[in-house]
């Protein structure tokens, strides 16, 4: 069973998008910071991290980047989920700010769950 | 010489006699302004000629000088590149002496009239500053104000230039707008104003650029200032601060972002919690409770696409629907957009059929506007069957979208591309929309110097024709 980590600030998302993940087989677990995030990728090992872009405590870009940098977490695929631009505007901001961390996918939000399922399932595996 | 006075003389020109430089520069000091044109001997002793024309060049003296040698050869040929006008043999005819002297008469004439016609143009301008009342009315505006004579030298600026532009009566006044005010900028406003006649002023008419001079924003207004005779004699300035306004559109746009983000965000959460509980996953639900929830979401949906829909319409007044250029396959960003609408075209019952030529060229456009123009056009056509074309026309890529739905009442085919426009009747008040999709399409498409356009027949479909130039 793959065990995916969610991080997101915003309770009922990561409730409701766990009842989703859960349907379809994955173990999830939540983290509601930046920081929390990090650590729980540290202590949890997921085989997929989602991110939240804007969150307190650190954002999702940090968060990132660190977890790129790590030798033995780089592998740990990324996705960047985000609110700050929208899906047919893709700014360069956000696009190159994704880039720069080293995000292996990025989605707009808000995301129908049949396109983000679809989009984890596309992801290199973390091995 | 002796031959030229006598010549001269006889057709009653008034002539004076030097037999030295000291001596011609002594009657031009005693007489200035009486001595119009001078014969200069090149045979004075160590090159005295030459100094003497090196030294009323110098002082701008207005004389014209005719020199008179041997053979006109090299040391004439010097002269003349130090200011002589011509050279007259030594050995002349009578007929060549005239007409060598009534050039340089005419010359003389001609130089003098332009000389008149520049102090004029000057004068025009400086004395306004002596003009007690329009001075006052001048300094009432609340705008900076400056106007330069039509050699770009200011000759009067009021109190808020001054304090803009940091001048001062002894430091600016005469002197070279871009001495005084450094931004190359505003200087080739006001030469350009300056050439109303040319195509460059014609560019000018109706725009009324912002530039960024000592860390302000202004907004210019340069015209050029005629006299009487309709003669260009200067260029007037009118600068408007603009910097508290460009502060607030930078507010305006934090401000856009913030809200996209505070109403993406819940209206996310809100869609994923909506989707979870109407898949069963929290539970089974009855019938009532699904259709109730399936609304939900569909309104949910609707005001996502509203938020999106007023920050792609707030960038593309920004002008940022063409910061990415690239070479674009249309063909392809077509197809993609096609198959991703498919399934709500399915929903509804409808087909959607797209033919898409041949070896298309590449488009250079901006990927995602593109997106927008696809996804806008077809979704607000998706009321009946599409039926999509896109193919070569003359040097255009058109995209044709034709659909047999409701159509367009004729009072609002002109309309339609309207911010907030939308056809109210009884068959248009279950759409949701914001209105704003098709202005949208119409701005992107605007900005790629491409052209839309709407046919209909209320109630047998509409077609939409986006033609989008390819350069050769």
């Amino acid at each position: 069973m793959k065990k995916v980590l969610l991080v997101d600030d915003d309770v009922e998302f990561c409730e409701a998008t766990k009842l989703l993940l859960e349907s379809k087989g994955y173990d999830v677990i939540l983290a509601y910071d930046g920081k929390e995030g990090l650590e729980k990728v540290r202590a949890e090992k997921p085989d997929l991290v989602i991110l939240d872009v804007m969150m307190p405590e650190m954002n999702g870009y940090d968060v990132c980047v660190v977890l790129k940098a790590d030798m033995e977490l780089k592998k740990t695929p990324v996705i960047l989920l985000t609110a700050v631009d929208q899906a047919l505007f893709k700014t360069t901001y956000t696009k190159v700010m994704g880039c720069m961390t080293e995000a292996d996918d990025y989605i707009a939000k808000p995301v129908e769950p049949e396109e983000l399922l679809k989009r984890m399932k596309d992801l290199p595996s973390k091995d | 010489m002796k031959k030229c006075r006598e010549l001269l003389i006889g057709e009653g020109h008034r002539v004076r006699a030097a037999e030295s430089v000291e001596e011609a520069l002594d009657i031009i000091q005693k007489h200035p302004g009486d001595v119009e044109i001078m014969l200069l001997s090149l045979e004075l002793p160590g090159w005295g000629g030459m100094t003497l024309i090196k030294t009323l060049q110098k002082a701008r003296r207005e004389i014209l000088i005719m020199t008179i040698s041997a053979n006109c050869g090299e040391e004439a040929m010097e002269a003349m590149h130090a200011g002589a006008y011509d050279c007259i043999r030594k050995s002349f005819t009578t007929d060549r002496f005239w007409t060598k002297m009534n050039r340089a008469i005419e010359a003389f004439r001609l130089r003098r009239q332009l000389d008149i016609l520049t102090r004029q143009r000057q004068a025009a301008l400086t004395h306004v500053r002596r003009d007690e009342n329009l001075l006052s009315i001048l300094q009432s505006f609340t705008d900076a104000f400056v106007v330069t004579d039509w050699q770009t030298n200011i000759v009067l600026f009021n109190e808020k230039a001054a304090s803009m532009f940091d001048l001062t009566r002894e430091k600016a006044l005469g002197r070279s707008i871009s001495v005084c005010i450094r931004s190359d900028e505003l200087l080739s406003f006001f030469v350009r104003a300056m050439k109303s006649d040319s195509t460059l002023a014609s560019l000018m008419v109706g725009e009324e650029p912002v530039v960024q001079v000592g860390g302000k924003d202004l907004r210019v207004h340069v015209d050029p200032v005629k006299n009487e005779a309709g003669t260009v004699i200067g260029a007037a300035g009118l600068f408007h601060d603009v910097s508290t306004a460009s502060a607030m559109d930078r507010l305006k746009s934090d401000f856009f972002s913030m809200v996209s983000h505070e109403l993406k965000s819940p209206l996310s959460s809100l869609l994923m919690q909506i989707s979870v509980v109407l898949d069963g996953l929290a539970g089974d639900l009855t019938s009532k409770q699904s259709d109730l929830l399936g609304k939900a979401k569909e309104k949910t949906k609707g005001m996502i696409t509203l938020v999106n829909d007023i920050l792609d319409y707030r960038r593309i007044q920004e002008g940022k629907s063409i910061q990415n250029i690239e070479n674009l396959d249309l063909a392809e960003i077509l197809k993609r957009t096609v198959e991703l609408m498919r399934l709500s075209a399915e929903e509804k019952g409808l087909s959607l059929t797209c033919e898409i030529a041949e070896g298309l060229p590449s488009f250079s456009g901006d990927r995602g506007g593109m997106e927008a123009v696809f996804v806008n056009l077809i979704s607000n056509s998706i009321r009946g069957n599409v039926n999509m074309s896109l193919s070569k026309a003359g040097r255009d890529i058109r995209f044709k979208v034709v659909d047999n739905g409701i159509g367009i009442p004729p009072e609002g085919i002109d309309r339609v591309f309207e911010k907030f426009y939308r056809i109210k009747t009884q068959e248009t008040k279950s759409i949701s929309g914001s209105g704003l999709g098709l202005s949208i399409v119409k701005g992107i498409v605007d900005a790629h110097n491409g052209s839309i356009h709407a046919e209909s027949q209320a109630g047998k479909g509409a077609t939409f024709t986006v033609s989008l130039p390819v350069g050769e």
